[in-house]
């Protein structure tokens, strides 16, 4: 038992990762065993659990040529869970003889990857025949190489090309959407080694869609044979104006006929050359093609959406009873000839007895008869919201018609649904309930989507508007500062040193009293002129002594007046004195002030201030 | 009368949200349907307008990430993130960008945390920060000098040296990370295949080491005509690269 417990461990493990995977992909070949002038169908189905689901990118096979066929679809909605299932179909020409093999097939929706393993491929001659080993038969040459060469009796005409390409549209000018055909027929009157490998052309404001399988024939021109294959794609213009097809190419190996030197270095690549395993490569190119494509005409419908082909359409729910709160899938379907990649989704009318939930589109493509076909689906979740007969109007298409040359309207029929009540009324739906389940696990990574806001951040908005200002701008603050810091160093000196400003302030308040004692006197009053001019003259001699004069006799304060100014001269003692005497005889005997008396006495002291001013100093 | 008056000023308003939010809109829809080089043009458009906005270089970055164009795309994310660097949705696209080019944003031996708080703000908003600092720094001073010896001259004092410590944290700060940040006289080698570098300023020196496309570069000179004397930090090698090949962020 031990020993299988490992196994059976993987086994488990193994199924629990394919019953988790939500993606994938599976490869088959309609058969496995092809001749070279044959063909075979590779179909690749990718399934998921979304509403759309990758297209497998195929890997570069040198051994094949490949042609897109068509593509089906088919999408279910069951109990809110979306299973999408497309089936890719290729059509692959063999280019070499002998086992051949398709690599593995990977598809990436960008949080998973699945991959379908490698095929193995069988490619005999033409005919059936098995392959036989290339060293053993070198002489023999694949059916579809014989039937490259001349017919037998032909000459060759001498100045006919042995092998050129011809490209041609079945038009030159179309509308956009309008289907163009473009053949591409490669003509040989030698044979080949290989089939030769077709590089498709790319386009400008065009799309193309391959319309295969290879065409191969016989045609006999200016009297020789040549062996073709052709090629088709449809095309479909973008918009109006110009168009170009670029040169495509298409690459043969030809068989050399140059004899092969002994003596060369390459002589054994040289001799399986000419055995016919491997020939001369060389390309051949188309002409640039220009097409002109038509404006559509005016007067389009309101709802047209650029559709171009003819289509019909039809509507279908997929139950015609359900119950308010539930999921109906309603369906539109487009079918008709067409691009039918670029048809968009027709707008649903107002539906108010139903929430519309998600829209999923599901595309068949067939390439019948060379013509792009099909049909494109799609599908509403409808949930009703009451009860009754509930119908879904019918919903119109418009399309543009190129072979009448008009625009064209089709519409569905109305579908009609019975709702019943529900049992718990209108109740929320959810898509892929599956997705809810478990812890939510990264798979992936990828740069974050781009930014909605338009405008920057407040804060770098506002920063680059800041960093924006001139040098000047910020200069009114530092001068502010210093012009503040000055102010305060200011303030705290004179606060520190009162009498020094009181000394220097003496003359300035002693001229203001002059003046008040001026207006004073010619106003009549004298007396307060005296007082004015008395008790002036006491500050000022105080202000530049330090100390008050007016408690001080005459002398005393002319003896600190002598301490302080040892350098005053007498006359400035003696005006003082004068001027004290007279000031003191009229302050306390204001009778004997006249008014012209106390003018001069101003006069007086208006001059003694000017003469202390040069003699009192610090 | 109120009423009007906040009508009125909401009509004002509106037109400029609405031009908010269609002036991106329009290039983003482009960039949803996969027109990358479309969508590009018209950030590009954006940028011409306004290039203080991280958004439009950010946007700009995607559409050339989606165009396989690592270069360009890590340039305009770098360019968005020295605009803002708090934006984590920048952050997270210049570390994507960054490690496909085997480049990190947050190197390995810096915890994340301080990684943010070294970038908190971006080289515009610290300048912008330093000179608001100077203004608060000045004004409260001068208040304080202005009311010198009362209580809110003291809170004055105290608020200017608060501001000054911070404007000279600030200038510390930006000082630092002008000398140790890899977006600082940085540039990006948006050529692809990656740039050549030669052992002097012409096609006559031999040229001993490329740099990938996408690689963050610092520019030690750039004095020359045609040439970046630019290094690459990670391996400690310098060399000359030329100009057309080294977008300077």
């Amino acid at each position: 038992m031990k020993k299988f417990s490992l196994p059976l461990a993987a086994v488990l493990l193994a199924l629990a990762l394919r019953a988790d995977a939500a993606l994938s992909v599976t490869a088959e070949t309609d058969r496995n065993t092809v001749p070279i002038d044959g063909n075979l169908y590779l179909t690749v189905t990718v399934s998921g659990d979304s509403s759309s689901v990758p297209e497998p990118k195929l890997p570069n096979m040198q051994n094949f040529n490949v042609y897109d066929s068509g593509r089906s679809q088919s999408i279910s909605i069951i109990n809110g869970r979306i299973t999408t299932s497309v089936s890719f179909t290729y059509i692959l020409s063999p280019r070499f003889i002998g086992l051949q093999r398709i690599p593995a097939i990977s598809v990436f929706n960008g949080k998973e990857k699945a991959v379908a393993p490698e095929i193995q491929i069988n490619v005999t001659k033409a005919g059936g025949q098995q392959p036989a080993p290339a060293a053993a038969q070198p002489a023999q040459r694949p059916a579809r190489r014989q039937s490259a060469r001349p017919a037998a009796g032909q000459a060759q005409q001498p100045g006919a090309e042995q092998i050129f390409i011809k490209a041609e549209p079945d038009r030159r000018s179309a509308y956009p959407g309008e289907q163009i055909n473009i053949s591409v027929k490669f003509y040989t009157s030698v044979p080949l080694s290989s089939n030769p490998q077709y590089v498709p052309p790319s386009f400008k404001n065009l799309i193309a869609e391959d319309l295969p399988p290879v065409r191969n024939g016989e045609t006999e021109i200016n009297g020789v044979r040549y062996a073709y294959s052709e090629i088709k794609a449809a095309l479909f213009a973008l918009s109006p104006g110009p168009a170009e097809i670029k040169p495509l190419t298409v690459i043969a190996q030809i068989p050399s006929n140059e004899p092969v030197d002994p003596f060369d270095p390459n002589f054994f690549q040289n001799l399986m050359a000419m055995s016919g395993a491997q020939g001369k490569s060389k390309e051949f190119t188309t002409e640039t093609i220009t097409l002109d494509i038509k404006p559509l005409p005016a007067g389009a419908p309101a709802d047209f959406n650029g559709a171009v082909g003819a289509y019909s359409v039809t509507a279908s729910a997929d139950r015609s009873e359900a119950r308010t709160g539930e999921a109906v899938n309603f369906s539109v379907t487009i079918t008709g000839n067409g691009n039918l990649k670029a048809v968009t989704a027709p707008k649903l009318p107002d539906l108010p007895d139903f929430k519309v939930f998600d829209t999923m589109s599901s595309l068949d493509v067939r390439k019948d008869g060379d013509v792009i076909s099909g049909k494109k689906t799609f599908t509403y979740v409808l949930v009703p919201r009451a009860e009754g007969r509930r119908s879904i109007p019918s919903i119109k298409f418009s399309f543009f018609d190129p072979k009448t040359g008009a625009y064209k309207e089709t519409r569905t029929d109305p579908v009609v649904l019975l709702v019943e009540k529900g049992a718990e009324g209108g109740k929320n739906v959810y898509f892929n309930p599956a997705a809810t389940q478990g812890p939510v696990t990264a798979s992936g990574s990828d740069i974050r989507y781009v930014a909605e806001l338009a405008a920057a951040p407040a804060l770098p908005r506002l920063a680059a508007r800041v960093n924006r200002l001139p040098l000047w701008v910020h200069l009114p603050p530092a001068g502010l500062l210093l012009l503040a810091f000055w102010l305060a160093r200011f303030n705290r000196f004179k606060s520190a040193n009162p009498l020094l400003f009181r000394f220097r302030r003496a003359r300035s308040e002693a001229f203001r009293d002059i003046e008040e004692a001026e207006d004073l006197i010619k106003a009549g009053k004298t007396n307060e002129a005296v007082s004015v001019l008395y008790d002036s003259f006491m500050d000022y001699l105080s202000d530049k002594c330090g100390e008050k004069v007016s408690a001080l006799t005459m002398r005393k304060a002319a003896d600190l007046i002598r301490q302080r100014f040892p350098a005053a001269g007498e006359r400035a003692f003696e005006e003082i004195r004068e001027l004290w005497a007279a000031l003191e005889l009229r302050h306390f005997s204001p009778e004997v002030s006249g008014a012209e008396g106390t003018s001069d006495l101003a006069k007086k002291y208006s001059l003694l201030i000017e003469l202390l001013e040069k003699e009192l100093r610090a | 009368m109120t009423a009007y008056k906040l009508l009125l000023l909401l009509l004002l308003a509106a037109p400029a949200a609405a031009y908010d939010r269609s002036e991106l809109a329009e290039f983003n829809d482009l960039y949803k349907s996969g027109r990358y080089e479309e969508a590009l043009e018209g950030y590009r458009g954006v940028i011409a307008q306004a290039p203080a906005n991280p958004r439009a270089y950010y946007n700009a970055g995607n559409a050339l990430f989606r165009l396989n164009r690592p270069g360009p795309a890590v340039w305009n994310y770098a360019k968005a993130f020295t605009l803002d660097p708090r934006s984590s949705d920048i952050r997270a696209n210049l570390d994507f960008a960054l490690r496909q080019t085997g480049q990190r944003l947050v190197p390995e031996t810096v915890p994340a945390a301080l990684h943010y708080v070294y970038y908190l703000l971006s080289d515009g908003e610290a300048r912008a920060a330093a000179i608001l600092l100077f203004w608060l720094a000045c004004l409260a001073w001068a208040a304080a000098f202005l009311l010198d010896g009362s209580p809110a001259g003291r809170a004055a004092g105290r608020t200017g040296a608060a501001a000054a410590a911070a404007l000279l944290l600030t200038l510390a700060w930006l000082g630092a990370r002008s000398a140790t940040s890899p977006f600082s006289q940085a540039g990006v080698v948006t050529r692809q295949g990656g740039a050549r570098m030669l052992s002097g300023p012409g096609d006559t020196f031999k040229t001993y080491a490329s740099a990938p496309e996408g690689r963050l570069v610092r520019i030690l000179d750039a004095g020359d005509d045609a040439y970046y004397e630019i290094g690459l930090q990670q391996e400690g090698i310098k060399g000359w690269a030329l100009k057309s090949e080294i977008d300077r962020l």
